[in-house]
């Protein structure tokens, strides 16, 4: 096990600003303590939902020529671009953006264990098509055994805010709330043979909402192609204090 | 001329394009499909715009050392000779100029369009040489020219870049085209021999994709063969291949009506009530409920030990080689990868995978690894190893969900039944399996129904009668000889009467290559629009699946009235229990042949032997 974060750990250094030193504590840090204070946000949702977008706003403050599906997670470990200008000592955030294709989905199991946050990228726009995925796949993060004991804390993002079409986050909520519902009734009974639904959610009985969930989840919006990102990197800061 | 080049890396960020817009997102469509489902080492890929707006062909290289992609894309109907080469030529040009952390690369268009130029430069010249030495053709020599030859012996004075020029071609080729039922391509009467080879699939996801961008080199493997040319073209040439292997089928009709009642026995017991068959109901849960003991991460090290530890068998060149994996500046070349794939390629040939898949599967993660540099302390094998490994994981993962009770109660609320259709050749279990789902969905209180659309089989209606009698099941039912697609309609309609959640429709089992029977399933698919197409593969088969879930997803695809062709949607395995659990690979073959997943593995005869598949599992079975 231990071998294995470490070549987790050599492969996944993009050098950045990351220094020995930190490096070597929290190598250690994994090894002695299972709760290290890391640094890693993921980003994870739908394919197409702009979370590579995302990314590179949050790096570069710009997409630039755009983004096709991924076939990759895209790593990194920088300063947000907007904090760039702030004074003062600022702890890097190391941000992966996990690819939303459901064949790449055995990706996003090998990096939650070392992860501080998720954040559950949503396409605002094609909402009710792909209520249903996108539920499930909620589903599926939200009862993972890692994240239910860690108690991660997870921001639902309704991405593309920005378009007229675009549905209000508090929509999107109590559909994704609906779905998650139903879900919890046939999911209950079955672990299927590769993602093992651990935990169950809610209360039986009652509606699930997001706040029966024992980690925290809030929701936010947010737009990648025009910059608007606020409320994303406010979640990041709470998680990753200098 | 080229409609766009991109180059993008693998995480997902353009680099830099150049080119008009593009319509629909072909793109995407060449990542989800191809890329991603291990066919990367395919010539090329078609895409067709939504709304029939533009037909493009995508061609794409990697550099695997750095995580780049670059893909060139044209109109279809242009046959441009150059792309291939220009592509190589970008790769190496922007190789030198890219940084990790540089994401515009704006100077590079003026060295993109002297690529071009040279490229096409280089293309003419081979064309014009090509044409000079036409003169003197004769079928065998090696003088029919490349992009320029559309019918042998035409002469043609080509001027400019081969894409003017096919507009006139399309024309006698279409009339041909029409005749093979497969869509687009050029027409070449030497052409039939490398078609009858490439299986004619409609949709895009299923199968193996048309090869359908001229390559001189294909043209040379042609010649190699010796100029058949026949003037049917590829579907003549294709029947006469599946003619030999199958004896048209005799007629079916049997006199039956006076022995079915001498030899009907079930109707005294039906009279007398439930008899001496009690209800089955509880054989206990089935084992779609139970959890897989899934081998957990401790024996994944194990294994990872071992075979770090194995003895390195290569002799040749040891030393410098332990020193160049020490050092990790190796790049990846095809000659080093070649002896550590066909290691691979056998060992996946000895767990039962057919002989084309394991080719494939090989060449994909060659195109993969090609030009990666080896990490420190790695051998050659080992990355070979993990490539493969994961290639394999993303196969078998699937690519939509298989949650069928969400989907069940999804169609409740809609107020129509969910109708599934067991489809597959003779003697796999279909009706047991189906005998096997029906009672694990009933354990989640669901009301299923039986249709029997099976009207040939002596005995067939009489064995789904005896399953829905211990399962406490209505039966829809006909008879014998009636129409199976009419039988499926009136089931449907009377499972909404009597408000059945789940239909499950058993067919006849047919032959992949009997015609008539083919068509009379995509009847019957095409006229219910079921929700789940289950194709049921026995464990046990070999090559053959591949030549079954291809065929009968093409039949599916050319016999239906609709754009959008229902194909197969699920695959159900059975008899996992025969086989040695070494000798998986038919599961492999099955869901790469046909992009769809295994939804169910039917192991035994009793109603509660019905699982889900491990692909952990089976990944590690298969590399082992």
């Amino acid at each position: 096990m231990s071998r294995k974060k470490w070549a987790v750990q050599l492969n996944r250094c993009d050098v950045t600003s990351v220094g020995f030193e930190e490096w070597g504590v929290s190598l250690l840090n994994v090894r002695v303590l299972r709760r290290s204070k890391s640094n890693t946000i993921l980003l994870a949702g739908l394919s197409g939902s702009g979370k590579t977008v995302l990314f590179y706003q949050l790096r570069d403050g710009s997409p630039h020529l755009g983004t096709v599906t991924s076939m990759e997670p895209n790593d990194g470990t920088f300063v947000l671009h907007s904090e760039l200008q702030k004074k003062g000592k600022l702890k890097p955030v190391h941000l992966i953006d996990v690819p939303g294709h459901s064949r790449l989905r055995p990706k996003l199991d090998e990096l939650l264990p070392h992860s501080a946050g998720v954040i559950f990228v949503v396409d605002s726009l094609d909402f009710l098509p792909n209520c249903r995925a996108a539920a499930e796949y909620l589903y599926d993060i939200l009862t993972k055994a890692i994240i239910v004991k860690r108690r991660t804390p997870m921001l639902i993002l309704c991405n593309k805010a920005d378009k007229v079409t675009a549905h209000s986050k508090e929509f999107i909520r109590k559909q994704l709330e609906k779905e998650i519902d139903k879900l919890r009734a046939s999911r209950s009974a079955i672990s299927t043979a590769d993602i093992a639904n651990d935990f169950t959610l809610g209360i039986p009985g009652e509606g699930f909402t997001f706040s029966q969930c024992r980690n925290k989840v809030t929701v936010a919006e947010s737009s990648g192609l025009t910059g608007e990102v606020s409320q994303v990197e406010q979640f990041i800061r709470e998680l990753v204090k200098p | 001329m080229l409609e766009q080049l991109l180059i993008f890396t693998r995480g997902g960020l353009i680099l830099w394009e150049l080119g008009n817009a593009l319509k629909g997102s072909p793109i995407d469509a060449l990542i989800r499909s191809c890329l991603l489902e291990e066919r990367s080492a395919d010539a090329a890929f078609h895409y067709d715009a939504p709304a029939g707006c533009a037909a493009y062909t995508l061609k794409w290289a990697f550099d695997n050392d750095l995580g780049l992609v670059f893909v060139a894309v044209y109109q279809r109907i242009l046959h441009l000779l150059y792309v291939d080469d220009l592509l190589a030529a970008v790769r190496r040009e922007f190789s030198r100029v890219y940084e990790p952390k540089r994401t515009s690369y704006d100077d590079f268009d003026e060295t993109f369009r002297q690529l071009q130029k040279e490229a096409e430069a280089r293309a003419e010249e081979i064309r014009k040489f090509k044409q000079a030495g036409r003169a003197p053709a004769a079928p065998g020599k090696k003088q029919v020219p490349g992009a320029a030859s559309r019918g042998s012996g035409k002469q043609r004075s080509s001027g400019g870049g081969g894409s003017g020029k096919d507009e006139s071609d399309g024309d006698p080729g279409k009339g041909r085209r029409s005749e093979n039922g497969s869509s687009k391509g050029h027409e070449n009467e030497i052409k039939p021999n490398s078609r009858a080879q490439n299986v004619v699939v409609h949709g895009k996801e299923n199968g193996a994709p048309q090869v359908e961008a001229f390559d001189v080199s294909k043209l040379q493997k042609l010649r190699s063969k010796g100029a058949k040319k026949t003037d049917t073209g590829g579907g003549g040439c294709k029947a006469a291949k599946a003619e030999p292997k199958k004896i048209a089928k005799k007629n079916r009709v049997w006199d039956d009506s006076p022995s079915e009642s001498r030899l009907d026995f079930t109707d005294p017991v039906d009279d007398r009530g439930e008899g001496p068959e009690i209800v089955v109901a509880d054989q206990g849960e089935s084992m779609m409920d139970k959890e897989e003991i899934v081998s957990s991460d401790s024996e994944g090290e194990e294994d990872e030990e071992v075979r770090n530890e194995k003895p390195d068998t290569k002799k040749k060149g040891w030393f410098s080689s332990m020193l160049q994996s020490i050092s990790g500046n190796a790049l990846l070349e095809k000659s080093d990868l070649r002896p550590a794939l066909k290691a691979l390629k056998d060992r996946l040939m000895t767990k039962n995978v057919a002989e084309e898949i394991a080719e494939k599967l090989c060449e994909s993660v060659a195109t993969s690894l090609e030009g990666k540099k080896l990490g420190s302390f790695t051998r050659v094998s080992s990355t070979v190893q993990t490539a493969m490994e994961e290639a394999l994981l993303r196969i078998l993962t699937p690519k939509r969900s298989i949650d069928i009770l969400r989907d069940v109660h999804a169609a409740k609320e809609q107020g129509r039944p969910y109708i599934v259709v067991f489809v597959g050749v003779n003697g796999v279990g279909k009706s047991t399996n189906l005998a096997k789902v029906a009672y694990w969905l009933l354990q989640h209180k669901i009301n299923v129904m039986l249709a029997a659309c099976d009207t040939f089989r002596s005995g067939a209606v009489e064995q789904l009668r005896t399953h829905a009698r211990r399962l406490q099941i209505p039966i829809f039912e006909k008879g014998y000889e009636k129409d199976p697609a009419i039988v499926a309609k009136e089931a449907i309609q009377e499972a909404k009467r009597n408000n059945s959640d789940v239909v499950l429709v058993d067919t006849a089992g047919r032959m992949q290559d009997n015609e008539p029977l083919m068509r009379a399933l995509s009847k019957l698919i095409n006229l219910n629009n079921p929700d789940l197409v289950l194709f049921v593969g026995e464990a046990l088969v070999g090559n053959d699946a591949v030549d079954q879930l291809t065929k009968f997803n093409q039949k599916l695809a050319d016999l239906s009235m609709v754009p959008n062709a229902r194909l197969i949607d699920g695959i159900l395995l059975t008899k996992f229990d025969t086989i040695d659990d070494k000798v998986v690979g038919a599961a492999l073959s099955m869901v790469y042949v046909s992009g769809a997943p295994v939804m169910f593995v039917g192991c035994g005869q009793s109603y509660t032997d019905l699982k889900k598949l491990n692909i952990k599992s089976i990944v590690k079975t298969l590399l082992k």
